[in-house]
């Protein structure tokens, strides 16, 4: 049995132990079992996955980020936005949040985030359109629309650098479980799950594509994508990802997704937030 | 001008040396329509819109003239070089076949 | 032949490859020969990638003789970098660099990008002046499909340079 094998292993026995063990020694002891999922070996570890895709991409992505990603010039726009008097009472996001919404600096990384006035997982996007509605008496945004996803983006943006920490016990855990189950659930006209894509064969090729690791889906979000020639959020991509596995696709914002982004996210924990990002 | 259109950012290296041929990068936010798109709901062609001129003037005289066609990027990126042999404003004109023009100027200061 | 113009449809995928096959060995047999009676420099459509310009249709063919005639392109002094695998071909770096000298009466003049398989192949080209300081110019382009591109760089005394890479563009796939 070579090494990396043997790390293969380790990172499986791991994961079945499940990430309860894991968040346990950074957050309190939950004692809650995880769902029962089915169970997928992870293919490699993150660091063969990296090597894999130097392989077959290059360093393209990198450099074009480098040079210049064309949503870092609509962060301005969101700026505009979180400073404009909006609605009925006067408002702007800047009359609470300090100018420019400073106040909002790290907030960002500790979402999606279990809110009690929806017994549910409030995302960034969400919680903007709540705010909007309910403080400011203002219309919500409508999702993926250029002045939701700037805002998103904006707002997100203030907490680059600082480590994703959302936590995933308390009232979050069985939102966290569902969004788990919902990961592994196989499903569609192929029977697949987002799990056996990222995690099972992450880091082998599709075709022509390089299966992605879902180590870090959940920190860069609203994210530019070559594809789309534009920036789209985690739930546009969701969709997509949807849509090629035949399968049905919930709507933007809805309970379930707001769940997927959760546990999504929740294995990007401790990797700083990088908004926006730039994919192929 | 619509939403988001005709943003743009010019980078240039921190630290300029007088005579380094330095890149500048300039990125603008345009959809570069190519006008053989067809909207999915209405089965219309989708306009041409594109970018077919960009002009880098340094210290007002024209460094680079560049003729896009339909085939550049959405956002279009490029970079080109100068040769920063004095204290001049850099100006990178766009123009697309609509007429507008988006221009912005940045100074060089080489140290 | 004669099965092809009877009944063309009944050309099968295989018979179809052997022949295709047979006709680029047949091209590459003619480039070759006649590279080896150029002198240093060969004619745009004899240059690397005229195999691609042959398959690729008029349209290349009839783009590259607009702009540099019959004149020679040399394969040397220029690099074209570009990524090997593009996921879709909506945005696709290319970077041209060269090594030729800017100065005032010997400078490179014009750098030409092409897509063989795009429906208009040309896909920008840049004047430069000594002012430049260097003969380099990077843009990210659209590409239809898997592609030749093409860099080729003109200099004020009208010789012709040029690079040529393959860019594999993938649609479909996990896209979404």
């Amino acid at each position: 049995m070579t090494v990396a094998m043997a790390a293969v292993l380790a990172v499986v026995v791991g994961s079945l132990i499940s990430c309860a063990e894991t968040r346990a020694s950074e957050k309190k002891v939950s004692l809650t079992p995880g769902p029962e999922v089915e169970e997928l070996e992870q293919s490699m570890s993150y660091e063969e996955y990296q090597k894999r895709y130097k392989e077959v991409f290059g360093t393209a992505t990198e450099e074009m980020a480098e040079d210049g990603n064309p949503a870092e010039l609509a962060l301005d726009d969101g700026l505009d936005l979180v400073n404009a008097v909006a609605g009925s009472k006067g408002l702007s996001c800047a009359s609470c949040h300090g100018k420019d919404g400073v106040k909002l600096k790290g907030i960002a990384a500790t979402y999606p985030k279990y809110d009690p006035a929806i017994k549910g997982i409030a995302t960034v996007a969400l919680q903007i359109n709540r705010c909007r509605e309910g403080n400011m008496g203002a219309e919500p945004f409508k999702y993926e629309s250029y002045d939701q996803l700037v805002i998103t983006m904006y707002v997100k943006s203030l907490s680059n650098g600082v480590p994703i920490h959302v936590s995933i016990d308390g009232p979050a855990r069985p939102f966290y479980d569902k969004g788990k189950v919902y990961y592994f659930k196989r499903q569609g006209q192929f029977n697949f799950s987002c799990a056996v894509c990222h995690v099972k064969y992450a880091g082998y090729m599709a075709r022509t594509n390089l299966i992605s690791n879902n180590k870090h889906h959940g920190d860069h979000w609203p994210a530019y994508r070559l594809k789309w020639g534009k920036t789209g959020s985690m739930q546009r991509r969701f969709r997509g990802c949807l849509k090629n596995m035949r399968a049905e696709r919930p709507a933007f914002q809805s309970e379930i997704f707001r769940d997927l982004e959760l546990y999504l996210t929740s294995i990007a924990n401790g990797e700083p937030v990088q908004v926006p990002g730039l994919r192929m | 001008m619509p939403k988001g259109v005709g943003k743009i950012r010019i980078r240039l290296p921190k630290h300029i040396a007088k005579g380094e041929v330095i890149p500048v990068k300039a990125l603008i936010t345009h959809p570069m329509e190519t006008g053989l798109r067809k909207n999915k709901k209405t089965g219309k062609i989708i306009p041409a819109f594109y970018i077919n001129d960009v002009r880098v003037y340094y210290g007002g005289e024209l460094v680079t003239h560049a003729d896009w066609s339909i085939a550049v990027s959405a956002n279009p990126f490029m970079t080109c070089y100068v040769k920063a042999d004095k204290a001049a404003p850099l100006k990178v004109v766009w123009k697309d076949i609509k007429g507008s023009v988006y221009e912005k100027t940045v100074q060089i200061q080489p140290e | 032949m004669k099965e092809m113009q009877t009944q063309p449809n009944a050309v099968s995928r295989r018979e179809f490859l052997k022949k295709a096959g047979f006709a680029s060995v047949a091209v590459m047999a003619v480039s070759t020969v006649s590279s080896m009676f150029s002198t240093g420099g060969r004619s745009p459509l004899s240059w690397p990638g005229a195999q691609e310009a042959a398959a690729a249709g008029r349209d290349v063919r009839e783009v590259l003789r607009a702009n540099f005639g019959d004149r020679t392109i040399q394969p040397s002094h220029v690099m074209l970098k570009t990524p090997i695998i593009a996921e879709n071909g909506a945005v696709v770096p290319v970077a041209i660099d060269s090594d030729l000298p800017m100065e005032a009466g010997n400078y490179v003049k014009k750098i030409y990008i092409f897509v063989d398989q795009n429906a208009d192949p040309f896909i920008a080209s840049t004047d430069l002046t000594p002012a430049s300081g260097r003969a380099a110019y990077a843009l990210r382009i659209k590409m239809r499909k898997t592609s030749l591109v093409r860099a080729i760089v003109e200099t004020n005394k009208g010789v012709l340079y040029g690079d040529t890479k393959t860019v594999k563009v993938t649609i479909g796939g996990c896209g979404g």
